[in-house]
């Protein structure tokens, strides 16, 4: 398969803050390729180059062949782009938003017509689309955006953070949708988010990305592959105040413990699968004068794996 | 080859400006209060300012009248004044909505799509500039009402074609004003502060209130006028509108009007292609 996005040792500065540091990457055609990564990671700002908003500080991108600096028309008729923050005419109905976007990319009155019933239904929006944007809730808007940046046939999407304020419901109801529309134009995605399920969910790939640069690209199972086959997560309490790092040290040289992915609350410890662990693990923090207050087995995620790449969780990583 | 894909994306870029125009008209009319006040505006200034100051030469015989206003009485001498005041504001206040456009994130959807900047930026002035024309249209329908009993009559319909010209001309200057204006300026405020004070001596000094002639004896202030673009665009619209003698020829008002028009053009799509949206 073709790549529609060919990046090759992208950076970006502002000043002396590097923003996008040197990185490279490939989406191929139908894709949905995702940048996981906390605030300030650098996002957004690759988007913009890749969107031609912004100019590159070096390094190249191209779409479907087409460079963003050199040939910045033709990359734009190749692709859709839903921003971060709001990007539409709110004194319009969606309707006239979408129309208005229609005739920018010069479309006929058919193919408008045509398309505008097709993305309204694929973000099942029908029935909403003859009222202002203005008295319409936030996640309506953002449906009607993510309409119209499907709406011109465009080989690739941008999405970034789709569905950042939305609750639970919404946001599963929109990766649904996303899904659909992508299936249904044929379109390759570039999706951002600092939401771990979105990328597991939606991506085929996904790139995590930190400090400006990206530390892995794969696909999620192999990403949660490569931090190991089994994991043990617990909240251990100090009694005799020996010191975390003690019990870190000792519990490191039980044999079937392979690692240390966190060590601090909740630990969480790389493992090799077998019988009894939870017990076994009790047992001996026990003995060494330390209580296990929650404890669990599980496969490494997708958050693990950011945490295996970046040495820290996402949550710590936005500072919350 | 590539004279060829220029040559159709110019053509086909008509449609984008179409789209722009359209946005523009359709934001107008979505938005009762700014329709409401395009039409009571011109009714205010007319009823406001024009008739009680008509009313200064009441009692004075009307040759000392017309010899100060070029032929005309006072209240047919502040009528073209008074379209021209709108053209003025509504043009310069088309430079707020880029800046409002920007603020509320439209700005980046126009700029990534496959259309020139300069082509979204006439776009919008021709939208802007329909909304000044149908408000000029009113301002001249309501003072030919008023007219009947302040004997203000359109002199001819070639003068009021001509007229049309010269509105055109003047709000597009000041529409291209406004766009460069909002360019330099990051937020709503600072443009907004700037267009208020900038405004002031725009609009007293274009002779639109008092005749250009009777600034003589100030220094400054009478030399300020012939900088403003909008004494040319006022002078012209009342000859063509009244058929009164003109202060400058006819043809300098217009060669002057164009001449502003195709630079500040240039500067306003240069400063439209420079924007910096994020
Ligand atoms: N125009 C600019 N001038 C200076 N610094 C900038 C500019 N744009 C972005 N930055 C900085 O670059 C860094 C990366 O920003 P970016 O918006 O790409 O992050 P992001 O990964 O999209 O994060 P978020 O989740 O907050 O959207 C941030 O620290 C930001 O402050
Ligand atoms: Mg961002």
């Amino acid at each position: 398969m073709e790549d529609v996005i060919v990046v090759e040792g992208l950076t970006k500065r502002f000043g002396n803050f590097v923003a996008v540091n040197n990185i490279d990457f490939t989406v191929k055609e139908r894709e949905i390729f995702g940048f996981l990564g906390p605030n300030g990671a650098g996002k957004s700002t690759t988007i913009k180059i890749l969107i031609t908003l912004l100019h590159p500080t070096s390094g190249s991108a191209k779409i479907c062949g087409y460079d963003v600096v050199k040939e910045p028309y033709n990359v734009r008729k190749k692709i859709g782009v839903v921003f971060q923050d709001r990007s539409s005419d709110r004194v319009l109905t969606g309707r006239q938003n979408l129309d208005l976007h229609g005739r920018m990319y010069t479309m006929s009155k058919e193919e408008r017509e045509k398309k505008i019933k097709e993305v309204l239904r694929l973000l099942e929006l029908e029935g909403v689309e003859n009222i202002r944007l203005n008295s319409l809730p936030e996640g309506v808007r953002r449906r009607f955006e993510v309409a119209r940046g499907f709406m011109t046939n465009p080989k690739v999407v941008f999405l970034d953070e789709p569905t950042i304020g939305f609750d639970i419901k919404a946001r599963r109801d929109l990766w649904s949708q996303i899904k659909d529309a992508k299936e249904k134009e044929g379109s390759a995605v570039l999706l951002t988010t600092h939401y771990i399920e979105e990328a597991d969910y939606l991506c085929d790939r996904v790139a995590i990305i930190d400090h400006a640069k990206i530390v892995a690209i794969d696909t999620p199972e192999n990403l949660k592959k490569s931090v190991g086959t089994m994991l043990i997560s617990f909240q251990i309490g100090d009694k005799n105040g020996n010191g975390l790092s003690y019990f870190i040290d000792r519990v490191k040289r039980l044999d079937w413990v392979i690692g240390v992915l966190k060590d601090n609350n909740p630990i969480i410890l790389k493992i090799e699968k077998g019988e009894g662990r939870v017990l076994d693990l009790i047992e001996f923090a026990d003995k060494i004068g330390f209580e296990i207050i929650s404890i669990d087995e599980r496969e490494p995620n997708l958050e693990d794996a950011f945490l295996y790449y970046t040495g820290r969780t996402i949550r710590e990583a936005e500072g919350g | 080859m590539s004279e060829k894909i220029e040559f159709k994306r110019k053509f086909t870029e008509i449609q984008p400006i179409y789209s722009m125009w359209l946005r523009e008209v359709i934001r107008f009319f979505n938005m009762k209060p700014r329709v409401i006040s395009t039409i009571v505006q011109p009714v205010l200034f007319l009823a406001l300012l024009a008739l009680p100051m008509s009313k200064l030469f009441h009692g004075a015989p009307p040759e000392m009248e017309q010899t100060m206003f070029g032929g005309l009485n006072f209240f047919s001498f502040l009528v073209p004044g008074i379209v021209g005041i709108g053209l003025l504001f509504g043009g310069t206040m088309s430079g707020v909505t880029v800046l409002w456009d920007k603020d509320f994130g439209f700005l980046k959807e126009v700029m990534v799509a496959p259309v020139r900047r300069t082509s979204l930026m006439l776009g919008r002035t021709f939208g802007g500039l329909t909304v000044g024309m149908l408000q000029a249209l009113i301002t001249i329908g309501v003072a030919s009402v008023f007219g009947i009993w302040y004997g203000f009559k359109i002199s001819s319909l070639s003068g009021f074609l001509l007229a049309i010209v010269f509105c055109v001309l003047t709000f597009f200057i000041f529409s291209c004003f406004g766009i460069i204006l909002g360019g330099l300026f990051e937020g709503t405020e600072g443009f907004m502060a700037f267009v208020n004070l900038i405004q002031m001596p725009l609009f007293f000094l274009s002779g639109a209130m008092i005749p250009i002639s009777q600034l003589k004896g100030v220094p400054v202030l009478y030399q300020i006028q012939f900088i403003n673009p909008l004494t040319y665009g006022v002078d012209g619209l009342r000859s063509a509108l009244t058929g009164s003698t003109p202060f400058f020829p006819i043809w300098i008002d217009i060669i002057v009007l164009i001449t502003v028009a195709v630079v500040f053009l240039l500067l306003g799509a240069y400063t439209f292609s420079k924007m910096e949206v994020d």
